[in-house]
């Protein structure tokens, strides 16, 4: 196993914004969960105001004046504004003097620069008031170290003008904010110093003055890159087979249009919040687009349900095992046959366990899944395994067009080269794949062909011979100066 | 089989329930040697042969993570309307096909805020049983009808094959059949997968809310021609028939292993469940315990069948932590 994060050293003054950048999985939210008290180091100490403290829950990390808020504001939809800036509090008494948390509430509101009325109830506060809300509940708490994470990755950008306010009047408060999103424009607008990590280790720390995005990005995305193989001739491919324009879905995404072909890989790259994962349940209908066209084999096709698109040969490999992938208490070989049980039915429907048994096994030897047999539960097997039985199950389907989500999320080294060989293998054999991925070195490794999506957005797509992590990263996080 | 085989049977959850069967079938026959005569157990038997009945399909759809709280008021409004149909001179035979489409259309009416609307069926079929009992009582207000053609009460009491009735008859062949559905079929598979985790079943093509509707109609179909049974054996009907039979079934089926939260259970559990029941309260009976404390014993059976397996999994767990440590 490798360390999530390890020889991690950074320190927040107060009144500053510090920036922390990285891609997913650079061990950003391992560092927030230590300092809030959600996981335990395994080596290393933090030390608030010259005291080395531990910190084993969040409300110890409350004590200490560290408190966090994130992409999805957490509030008690029924209770008002007030109550929800109080919740923490103990010691309020038996009972409740109202008017005066009332009005502290609104004093709490008023420090912040914002209009609120506090006896609003919090259901019906848009996702940036929510923010406030947080935010004032962590101030009630005398914070001095206010983690954001991802705060504006759900903000319209007038709703992010006003979060920049709040951001400022904090820091005339002496509060220190560390501060974390991929939109690397805010970061130049809030922060005194960024904090660039990589691979769960710290890669460098400068003033703001002495950065620019190009730096940043080099910073991000600099490892070693002959991790992989980096894809070097295209393959001679099959005719084309999907055809997407104009694809849509109402509030999620836009205007996507790519083509593939038989044996080609194509990935969709962009960070966490791009959409691409909807374009792919779009194409299984799973979650149907609302406006484009899908073409298959050139004819217009309506796809509407999962069977739809397993008619036409499409076939999904979902992100999350755990919720969408797989029945973790049901054995191997039913995980392995559920898409395609029809194959497997006798007269009456009655299974042929059988065969049923043959193709699982089949599976096992064939994608070196590491199980006795066949009949143990998946839920029982690592990461690596489940994946290669996910990707058994829907094998097994013949697909013609296989997208495949996060092929390697949370499996070890190993699996994962072993993974990257079967897609390889795939293509070779004619099977036209979409892999969307977060890891750019994957990109590089498996793309013939690579789209970057940005909030629902196709900010280009092109050939990997022109492709490389400083172009995928500069599309990824808008910056578009960078990208030439 | 061997000793290794037998062993691992009796850890599983229908191996204890084979052991305590064991144990009450030997008490019972202790207590009254005529206690295994055929007629014994064919009496014992009818006494809950439309619960039973019932039971069978109820495994079905708790194994889908659903519940279905009105079968007893289908049962109920089944019996009422067969008799508001049957004396008020409607040929019998079209009486009962009526019924049966009633359970038809209650089911379906189920299915459609269940499976389509994604309502809890908790509250569905709670909402459900209020309004078919409503329904039953509307029907009969205070009277009792009893007056049915001979031949159907004949149905309820008369042996059709050697000395079995027809109910019972049509138990065990439905125990048949329905045993194989859920454990050989792909409906019966798609069942498992959707009880397990819905999402993984949609994500794979499998149709989840067509098989949902398909669960219900038939729940309402069975209890309608479960409530017909009723009538018949009784050979009368009042609006309160059959009242509070859907907590008896659904302590059936989860004392039988059935997971109240979906995706596991077995028939073999369910019927060796209902066989405990069965023989538990005839041999309380026998000792003379009154009708009420019967109930309390089993209630507290529930309860262990719901904490012998968590307890159970607790113990492995934590062998399985210090096997590691050591």
């Amino acid at each position: 196993m490798t360390a999530a994060l390890s020889d991690m050293s950074f320190d927040i003054q107060p009144g500053e914004v510090h920036a922390i950048v990285g891609e997913n999985g650079a061990g950003k939210s391992t560092l927030i969960k230590i300092m809030t008290g959600v996981h335990q180091p395994d080596s290393g100490e933090v030390v608030v105001q010259g005291q080395t403290v531990t910190i084993s829950s969040t409300e110890e990390a409350q004590r200490h004046g560290i408190a966090a808020i994130y992409q999805e504001p957490m509030v008690f939809p029924d209770l008002d504004v007030a109550e929800n800036i109080y919740i923490s509090h103990k010691g309020l008494g038996a009972l409740m003097n109202w008017r005066k948390l009332y009005a502290d509430a609104a004093g709490q509101i008023a420090k912040l620069g914002v209009t609120l009325d506090v006896r609003r109830a919090a259901s019906g506060l848009t996702l940036a008031e929510q923010q406030t809300v947080e935010i004032a509940r962590a101030l009630s708490l005398n914070v001095r170290v206010l983690i954001m994470d991802e705060p504006t990755a759900s903000l319209s950008a007038h709703e992010v003008d006003k979060l920049m306010a709040v951001v400022a009047a904090l820091k005339a408060q002496g509060v220190g904010i560390i501060y974390i999103s991929h939109r690397l424009e805010e970061i130049f607008r809030v922060a005194d110093r960024v904090t660039v990590m990589r691979d769960g280790k710290h890669i460098s720390t400068r003033p703001i003055a002495e950065v620019t995005q190009g730096k940043m990005v080099a910073d991000m995305v600099g490892r070693a890159i002959d991790k992989f193989a980096m894809k070097t001739a295209a393959n001679d491919h099959g005719g084309e087979i999907l055809s997407v324009s104009g694809l849509a879905r109402d509030g999620v995404f836009r205007n996507v249009n790519f083509n593939l072909h038989k044996g080609e890989v194509l990935c969709f790259a962009g960070l966490i919040g791009s959409r691409r994962t909807d374009v792919g349940l779009a194409l299984f209908g799973v979650e149907p687009a609302t406006a484009g066209e899908i073409k298959i084999d050139g004819a217009p096709r309506r796809i509407h349900t999962p069977q739809q698109a397993m008619e036409q040969g499409i076939a999904y490999v979902s992100e999350d095992r755990r919720k969408l992938g797989l029945a973790m208490t049901m054995p191997i070989f039913a995980n392995a046959s559920l898409p395609s049980l029809r194959k497997f039915l006798k007269a009456f429907g009655l299974i042929d366990g059988d065969a049923e048994r043959r193709m699982a096994e089949g599976y096992r030897d064939q994608l070196s899944i590491k199980s006795p047999d066949v009949l143990i539960d998946v839920g029982k097997l690592s990461g690596g395994n489940q994946q290669k039985v996910m990707l058994a199950k829907w094998l097994e389907t013949r697909p013609r067009i296989l997208v495949f989500d996060e092929p390697t999320r949370g499996i070890d080294v190993g699996a994962k080269t072993e993974v990257h060989n079967i897609i390889r293998k795939l293509a070779a054999d004619g099977v036209a794949v979409i892999v969307i991925s977060s890891d750019l070195p994957e990109v590089l490794a498996l793309a013939d062909r690579v789209l970057v999506m940005r909030e629902g957005q196709q900010m280009g797509i092109f050939d990997i011979a022109q492709a490389s992590q400083e172009k995928i990263m500069a599309l990824a996080t808008g910056q578009t100066e960078a990208a030439s | 089989m061997s000793i290794t085989r037998i062993t691992a049977f009796l850890k599983t959850w229908e191996g204890l329930l084979a052991v305590i069967l064991a144990v009450i079938l030997a008490l019972n026959v202790a207590l009254a040697p005529e206690f295994l005569s055929v007629q014994n157990q064919i009496n014992l038997f009818q006494l809950s042969i439309e619960k039973i009945i019932v039971a069978l399909v109820m495994t079905f759809i708790i194994i889908s993570a659903e519940i279905d709280l009105s079968v007893a008021s289908v049962m109920g409004l089944s019996a009422c309307l067969f008799g508001v149909l049957a004396t008020g001179g409607m040929p019998g035979a079209l009486a009962i096909l009526l019924c049966l489409l009633m359970g038809a259309a209650a089911g379906a009416f189920n299915a459609f805020w269940i499976a389509y609307l994604r309502i809890p069926s908790l509250v569905v079929t709670l909402a459900m049983l209020i309004m078919f009992r409503g329904l039953a009582r509307v029907l009969l207000e205070d009277r009792g009808l009893s007056n049915f053609p001979e031949w159907f009460n004949a149905l309820g009491r008369d042996a059709v094959i050697g000395p079995l009735p027809l109910a019972l008859v049509v138990f065990l062949i439905m125990l048949v059949i329905l045993w194989i559905v859920l454990h050989r079929t792909g409906f019966g598979r798609q069942v498992f997968v959707i009880g397990n985790n819905a999402e993984v079943a949609r994500y794979s093509g499998v149709r989840v809310a067509r098989i949902r509707t398909a669960l219900f109609i038939m729940s309402g179909v069975v209890a309608a021609m479960a409530g017909l049974f009723y009538a018949a054996r009784l050979a009368s009907v009042r609006g309160d028939a059959a009242t509070g039979f859907e907590l008896d079934i659904i302590t059936m089926v989860l004392l039988g292993g059935v997971s109240v939260f979906g995706g596991r259970g077995s028939m073999l559990g369910v019927l060796l469940s209902i066989l405990i029941v069965l023989n538990l309260r005839n041999g309380m009976s026998l000792l003379n315990i009154t009708g009420h404390i019967q109930t309390g014993i089993i209630g507290l059976l529930l309860i262990g069948s719901v904490l012998v397996p968590n307890l159970l999994q607790d113990f492995q767990a934590r062998s399985a932590k210090q096997a590691r440590k050591a």
